[in-house]
């Protein structure tokens, strides 16, 4: 069963619960004598690639957002950025402030609400991450 | 009965959310197993355990209860134990390491930080910072946008320097946050930010922690930057 795509659709976000899992998928303690349940079939550990690659579409992109660029303007952010931001911040406040790590239980559900909202392409603006705009070109 | 275990605490842990739903359908009821100074949270293990999500939540969510009442060690998911004697036994094998660790963690929670480039504003400054690049830029713009290979030209530059951009801002980050934090380390390799990096953070320095994330994001608008936590230490285990 595929638990957490990397990647939700051609929303150009990631899911912020699978940012949160990878940590108790592949950090936290073992023991060795015990079994560990398999992970067959998950597609967590999917490498989702948001650095920049060195490749001709990659190359050609670049050029044409810079012939895109207004120089004079000074950098814009999309307007969906803060939001987002403010989201997540918001949610590590509201853990601090119930003083213990109850908090993390609403950083998942918020990061469901997250994945949920990204699912849905047209309802949330889309933030210009390098990859984003990587896949966006290669759908 | 095979035995699931979800994290490892001190004895006099006041606060272990016993009874509380854990893993499978329905929820097993999370209970204790001591052995000498040591407690581990645990319940029994569903026969077809698989990683759903509701599961791996369910692991989450008991870490992060038994979190806010004391130090625990939490383990990664997925980890079952034949029975509640081979808890025991794993316990007293490790057991000072285990109370090492969870002397270390007391107090102390992990937020994990992801960062990427807003590709606009990272082009901006990678063309602000060279005026041969902007020049290049330019001349592209005037020939109504280049041939291909002006193209490639001024965009493997281009992805050369947002490239060593990359590298810096990674070093950036770290500077940034580690004088709030108590220790850091890598996070998962595989998902590819610019940077991935938890970072252990003492509950009464979170304020400051979170506050100085805020200014980085302030003096480094290019960046956009992800904060998830307080989590369970899962990268301060060892």
């Amino acid at each position: 069963m595929t638990v957490v795509p990397a990647q939700q659709g051609g929303s150009g976000g990631t899911s912020g619960l699978y940012d949160v899992l990878e940590l108790v998928l592949d950090r936290g303690l073992v023991i060795d004598a015990f079994v560990r349940v398999s992970l067959v079939g998950i597609e967590i550990l999917k490498i989702d690639v948001r650095v920049v690659v060195a490749s001709v579409d990659t190359y050609l992109r670049f050029a044409e957002a810079c012939n895109r660029l207004d120089l004079e303007a000074g950098p814009r952010k999309s307007p969906g950025l803060p939001d987002l931001v403010g989201e997540i911040t918001e949610s590590g406040a509201r853990g601090k402030s119930k003083g213990a790590l109850s908090g993390a239980a609403q950083t998942i559900s918020d990061a469901f609400q997250q994945a949920r909202d990204e699912a849905e392409p047209e309802q949330r603006p889309r933030t210009r991450r390098t990859a984003a705009r990587r896949k966006e070109e290669q759908e | 009965m095979t035995t699931y275990i979800y994290g490892i605490a001190h004895r006099t842990h006041a606060h272990l959310p016993e009874e509380m739903g854990g893993v499978g359908d329905p929820p097993r009821p999370v209970r204790t197993v001591v052995q000498g100074e040591l407690v581990a949270l645990v319940s029994d293990a569903p026969e077809d355990l698989r990683p759903k999500r509701r599961d791996l939540l369910a692991h989450q969510s008991v870490l992060a209860e038994a979190g806010a009442g004391g130090a625990v060690l939490p383990m990664r998911f997925g980890g079952v134990s034949p029975d509640d004697d081979a808890v025991k036994a794993a316990l007293a094998e490790h057991g000072e390491r285990y109370l090492e660790r969870l002397e270390a963690l007391e107090g102390k929670v992990e937020y994990n930080i992801k960062a990427a480039h807003d590709e606009e504003a990272v082009l901006h400054q990678v063309l602000a910072e060279s005026p041969e690049l902007r020049a290049l830029s330019e001349a592209n713009r005037q020939a109504g946008g280049g041939t291909y290979e002006q193209k490639l030209r001024l965009g493997e530059r281009i992805a050369v320097a947002v490239q060593q951009r990359e590298a810096r801002d990674a070093v950036l980050i770290q500077r940034a946050l580690e004088r709030a934090a108590e220790e850091e380390r890598p996070g998962p390799q595989s998902t590819g930010w610019l940077a991935n990096l938890s970072f252990l953070v003492a509950r009464e320095r979170a304020d400051e922690f979170v506050a100085s994330v805020e200014t980085l994001r302030k003096e480094a608008p290019h960046l956009v930057v992800q904060v998830h936590g307080p989590l369970p230490p899962y990268s301060f285990t060892d």
